[in-house]
């Protein structure tokens, strides 16, 4: 199928469908997708389901950097293990769920380079306990001194 | 088990302290149709779920409301910090501050406290992943309704984002429905309770 071709926006129902049964259209196999980068800014690696309130479309492009990097590679990998969960058989999109697995180590070392150990399974470069030391996730350095 | 990353799923970055936004998205937090009612609602009815889409679907989409949890968390912080007196006395949030400073506690909008009467677990996989698309819908338009009271853009990126993952999990929880139906009796699918009769 040539990317012409992807489904934008179309899914399939059941030919026969038993009555007194909710349904939702099936999503076609290989849609049409967003760069990764664009899918974390959108909320949605597939562009058939962006479907914002009142045109409000999120066009705030996130400053490229250690940390966005990682969430944009992060994002992917979910929306795609999300997809998987109900297209297994979907044979790119595995592909591309591998890919961004390998792509994940790399974003998850410069992240940690940045910012110390992701998590406490990270293995440690650093001579002391470097956990506690900011940034907290929740916190924003512009509005955290008093 | 869960591992804590020291990260968010999308950027919470706000410049400006505004305590009455902060009133109204803490409904996201401990709301009827907030994100911790989600994370659980997806966490326990997975127990019950017999077969393995369904098991792995809730099991990741719970993990990521627990995401979300922390996301409106953030916000709630963000929005609530370094404020003076005045703009604590002259806002909606008064009545929050005085019971629970700027802490973040799990609260509807309208000050009842998280119920866990607001989500279900019947333990029924149709009757449960069909909660599960309502609940996907409440959420939506909680978001939906925070869009049309708030004006900070900071604030406005990350509610679009929430917002747009509530639309993805009920296509995800509406094709996990058709799975399920496909391994049942098609003739009548409401024959017996997959969860306890195979």
């Amino acid at each position: 199928m040539n990317k012409e071709d992807r489904n934008m926006g179309e899914g399939r129902l059941p030919a026969m469908a038993p009555l007194a049964n909710p349904y939702v259209p099936f999503q076609l196999d290989n849609p049409a997708k967003y760069e990764p980068r664009t899918a974390l800014v959108r909320g949605t690696l597939f562009a058939g389901l962006d479907l914002p309130f009142m045109g409000m479309v999120n066009k705030q492009e996130q400053p490229v950097t250690p940390t966005t990097q990682l969430q944009v590679i992060s994002f992917a990998i979910q929306e795609l293990a999300l997809y998987l969960d109900t297209h297994q058989n979907d044979k790119e999109a595995f592909e591309l769920y591998t890919q961004m697995q390998c792509l994940y180590e790399e974003a998850k070392k410069e992240f940690e380079n940045q910012n110390g150990p992701m998590n406490h399974f990270s293995v440690n470069n650093n001579k002391t306990y470097k956990w506690l030391n900011d940034p907290w996730p929740w916190e924003y350095a512009k509005n955290k001194e008093v | 088990m869960f591992i804590y990353d020291k990260k968010l799923q999308y950027p919470v970055k706000i410049d400006k302290p505004n305590p009455k936004l902060a009133s109204i998205i803490i409904s996201q937090y401990g709301g009827p149709d907030g994100e911790l009612g989600a994370s659980l609602r997806y966490l326990s009815q997975r127990y019950s779920m017999p077969f393995d889409e369904q098991k792995g679907l809730l099991t990741d989409i719970g993990t990521e409301e627990l995401g979300h949890l922390e996301m409106v968390g953030a916000i709630i912080h963000q929005l609530t910090r370094n404020l003076k007196d005045s703009q604590i006395e002259d806002s909606a949030f008064a009545p929050y501050f005085v019971d629970h400073t700027a802490g973040v506690y799990p609260t509807a909008a309208s000050g009842f406290p998280f119920s866990a009467a607001s989500m279900a677990v019947k333990g029924d996989p149709i009757a449960d992943l069909t909660e599960d698309l309502a609940a996907e819908q409440k959420a939506r338009v909680t978001y939906d309704n925070i869009l049309r009271l708030s004006d900070d853009p900071d604030v406005n990126n990350v509610i679009k984002f929430l917002r747009q993952r509530e639309i993805n999990h009920f296509q995800r929880f509406g094709e996990s429905l058709q799975l399920l139906r496909e391994k049942l009796n098609q003739k009548n699918v409401y024959y017996m309770n997959p969860a306890i009769d195979i």
